[in-house]
C-alpha cells in the first residue's frame, strides 16, 4: 500500500538575499518525524513551507497529496502550532480552541465537544474556563497543541512541542504522539534537544544551514555514514590489555580507558573490521562482558556531521 | 521504517458556509471591543449630537413652533443637504476618533503576539483576515455615520411626508455612500496604522496625526502658495468635496471631485498596500 507521504521536491526558499532552506528533496512517510537542527538550521522555514504560510520560491511541496498553496484543503487535515504564544491573553482556554473550531466550520455545539475532548486529552479541563494569561508556561505550551489536535487532523506539525512541559506531561504528550502516529498519522516535529527526539521519533531529518544533511531512521543514517568513526564501549574486566590489542589494529583511531579500569571507550572508522578484530580477541580467551554503540543518538549524528553538538 | 495502518477517519461532516466562518473573526473582535469602556463611552457620546439632529428635524417639520421667528431663522432650521453635511462632519470626527481608539486593537496584538500563523493554519486567507478586520470596523463606525444619518432622513421622511422623499432622495443615498467611503477610508487608516506598528497607543496616534497632519500640511502648502489645490492632500478635505457633490451643496473653494477621487484612490492603494506587506504571516527580519 502507497502510504500518504509528505513530499519536498528541490525546495529552496529565500528570503531576500538570506538562505531559508536550499535544493530539499524529503519524503516523509506517516509516523513520528523530527526536524533536528540549531537554531536559524531552517527548521522553523521547513515547517511554514509545510502548512501554506510561506512559499517555495523553487521546487514543489505536496502534503498527502495537497499542496499548500490549497489552505482551504490543507488546513483541514493539517494542525500546527508555533514555538509562539501566540494565542489572545483575554481568552480562555476553552474560547479559544472553540473558536479556532469554528473557523474550520465546525457547528458550535461540535466545536464545543471537540474543544472539551482536546481539552482533555492535555490535561487542562480544570483549567478551561480560565484565562490564558493566567495560565503557566506549561499550560500555554499544553493549550497550543490543544489548538493544533482539537480538530483531529492527519498531519501535526507541531514547533518544539515539549518545550516548558513538565516531565508527566511530556510523557502524555508523547503518548498522544505515538498514539496518533500509530493510526497512520504525520506527526512532525522540531526540537534541539537530541534526547527527546531519539526517544520519541521513527525518523529524524538533520538540517543545517538551510541543507538536509541526513533523513531516516537514526541508525540507518548512522550506517551510511561509513567514513565517520564510530564510539563503542567495551565492558570487559582487563581493560588495559584490550586496549593495548586494540591499538594494534589500523581501523582505530582512538581508545579511552574507564577511571575504573573496567571498560572503554574505543573510536574505530570500520565497523566491519571491528567486529572481527573483537571477535579475535575474545577467540584468544579474553573476556568481554559487552559491547554497546555510544553514537546512535542524533546528538553524536549531529556532531559528527556539522562538526557541533546542539 | 514504521508502517503504520490507517486507523483514522476524517471528518465527512457538514460545515457550516463560508461568510457564517468568515463571520466568527468579526463577532470574536467586536465582542472584545464591546468590553472596552472608552469605547461603549465614545460610542454612546457620537449618539448625542445625532439625538440634538433629530430634535431639529422635530423642530424643522413643525411649523407652529417656528411661528412669529424670524423668516430668516426658519430658512436656517430648514432639512437640506446643508444640515446633513453639518451633521456628517462632526459624526465624521466621532469616527476618526473610534478608529484611533477601537483599530489598533484589531492587529497589532496579533503581530506582536506572532498570532497570524495560527489564523493562517486555518482554511482562513490572508485577504480574510484583512477583510475580516475591515468588516470590525466598518460595522462600528456605521452605528455612527450612515445608521443615525439614514435614521434622520427617515424621520424627515416620516415627517415631511412622500413628496419630500421624491425631491430629496438624493440626499439619502449621498448620506449612505458619503458616510461609507469616509468609513471605509478611516478604517483603512486604523488598519494599516495597527499593522505597521504594533504598540497600540503609537497606533492610535498615528490614526489621529495622519489625518490632523495631513490637514496641517495642506493648509500650510495652501498659505505659503496661496493656492487651494493643497487642500487635495487632505484626506478629510478631499472627502467632504465629495459630500457636497453627493448632497448637492455648494462646494468651497478648491480642487475638484476628480482630483479628490484620484487622491483618495491613491491613498486607498497606498494603505492596501501597506497591509499587504505587513500582514505576513511569517516575518523576517533581515
Amino acid at each position: 500500500m502507497n502510504a500518504p507521504a509528505v513530499i519536498f521536491e528541490e525546495v529552496s526558499k529565500f528570503y531576500g538575499e538570506v538562505l531559508g532552506v536550499n535544493r530539499v528533496t524529503l519524503r516523509i512517510p506517516p509516523g513520528i518525524t523530527s526536524l533536528v537542527g540549531p537554531n536559524g538550521s531552517g527548521k522553523t522555514t521547513l515547517m511554514n513551507l509545510m502548512t501554506g504560510l510561506i512559499h517555495p520560491d523553487h521546487g514543489s511541496i505536496l502534503m498527502r497529496g495537497i499542496s499548500p498553496r490549497d489552505p482551504e484543503r490543507l488546513m483541514r487535515i493539517t494542525g500546527y502550532a508555533t514555538q509562539y504564544d501566540a494565542a489572545p491573553r483575554r481568552a480562555t482556554g476553552f474560547s479559544f480552541i472553540t473558536t479556532g473550531l469554528l473557523l474550520f466550520g465546525y457547528s458550535r455545539a461540535e466545536a464545543e465537544e471537540k474543544a472539551w475532548k482536546a481539552l482533555e486529552r492535555l490535561s487542562l479541563t480544570d483549567a478551561a474556563h480560565r484565562r490564558i494569561a493566567a495560565y503557566s508556561k506549561g499550560m500555554r505550551q499544553r493549550v497550543r497543541l490543544a489548538q493544533a489536535i482539537a480538530h483531529e487532523p492527519e498531519l501535526l506539525v507541531l514547533d518544539e512541542p515539549l518545550n516548558g512541559l513538565d516531565p508527566l506531561v511530556r510523557a502524555e504528550t508523547i503518548a498522544l504522539f505515538r498514539s496518533w502516529a500509530s493510526e497512520g498519522r504525520h506527526v512532525i516535529l522540531s526540537s534541539h534537544v537530541l534526547q527527546e527526539v531519539d526517544v520519541i521519533s521513527d525518523q529524524v531529518v538533520l538540517i543545517a544551514n538551510g541543507m538536509i544533511l541526513a533523513e531516516g531512521e537514526i541508525r540507518n543514517v548512522r550506517e551510511e555514514i561509513h567514513e565517520r568513526p564510530s564510539q563503542f564501549i567495551i565492558r570487559c574486566p582487563d581493560a588495559s590489555r584490550i586496549a593495548s590489542l586494540l591499538f594494534n589494529e589500523d581501523h582505530i583511531s582512538e581508545v579511552r580507558l574507564n577511571d575504573d579500569r573496567m571498560g572503554l571507550l574505543v573510536m574505530t572508522r570500520d565497523h566491519r573490521q571491528f567486529s572481527l578484530a573483537l571477535g579475535r580477541i575474545a577467540s584468544a580467551g579474553h573476556r568481554i562482558d559487552g559491547v554497546i554503540p555510544a553514537d546512535e543518538n542524533v546528538d553524536a549524528l549531529y556532531e559528527y556531521l556539522i562538526g557541533e553538538s546542539c | 521504517m514504521a508502517v503504520y495502518r490507517r486507523g483514522y477517519n476524517r471528518y465527512k461532516g457538514r460545515i457550516t458556509g463560508r461568510w457564517t466562518r468568515f463571520m466568527v473573526l468579526p463577532r470574536f473582535a467586536w465582542r472584545r471591543l464591546f468590553q472596552q469602556r472608552l469605547v461603549v463611552l465614545l460610542l454612546v457620546s457620537a449618539m448625542v449630537w445625532p439625538l440634538l439632529c433629530a430634535g431639529f428635524v422635530y423642530i424643522s417639520n413643525h411649523a407652529e413652533l417656528l411661528k412669529g421667528l424670524d423668516s430668516e431663522f426658519q430658512r436656517f432650521v430648514e432639512v437640506s443637504g446643508n444640515f446633513f453635511i453639518i451633521f456628517m462632519n462632526v459624526q465624521a470626527l466621532f469616527a476618526v476618533f473610534l478608529a484611533a481608539l477601537a483599530g489598533p486593537g484589531l492587529i497589532a496584538p496579533d503581530l506582536a503576539n506572532n498570532a497570524l500563523p495560527l489564523y493562517f493554519s486555518r482554511p482562513v486567507t490572508r485577504a480574510d483576515y484583512a477583510l475580516a478586520k475591515l468588516v470590525v470596523l466598518f460595522g462600528m463606525l456605521s452605528i455612527v455615520t450612515w445608521v443615525p444619518g439614514l435614521v434622520l432622513f427617515g424621520m424627515q421622511v416620516g415627517m415631511a411626508g412622500g413628496w419630500w422623499f421624491w425631491s430629496n432622495w438624493s440626499l439619502g443615498f449621498g448620506i449612505f455612500s458619503g458616510f461609507a467611503i469616509w468609513v471605509l477610508l478611516v478604517s483603512m487608516v486604523a488598519l494599516a496604522g495597527s499593522a505597521y506598528v504594533k504598540w497600540r497607543m503609537v497606533a492610535g496616534g498615528l490614526v489621529l496625526g495622519f489625518f490632523f497632519i495631513l490637514a496641517g500640511v495642506a493648509t500650510m502648502i495652501n498659505g505659503v502658495f496661496r493656492v487651494t489645490w493643497g487642500h487635495a492632500l487632505n484626506p478629510a478635505w478631499a472627502v467632504n468635496r465629495l459630500w457636497f457633490a453627493l448632497l448637492s451643496v455648494d462646494p468651497p473653494d478648491g480642487p475638484g471631485v476628480v482630483a479628490c477621487v484620484s487622491v483618495l484612490a491613491g491613498i486607498t492603494l497606498f494603505l492596501a498596500l501597506v497591509l499587504e506587506r505587513k500582514l505576513r504571516p511569517v516575518e523576517v527580519i533581515r
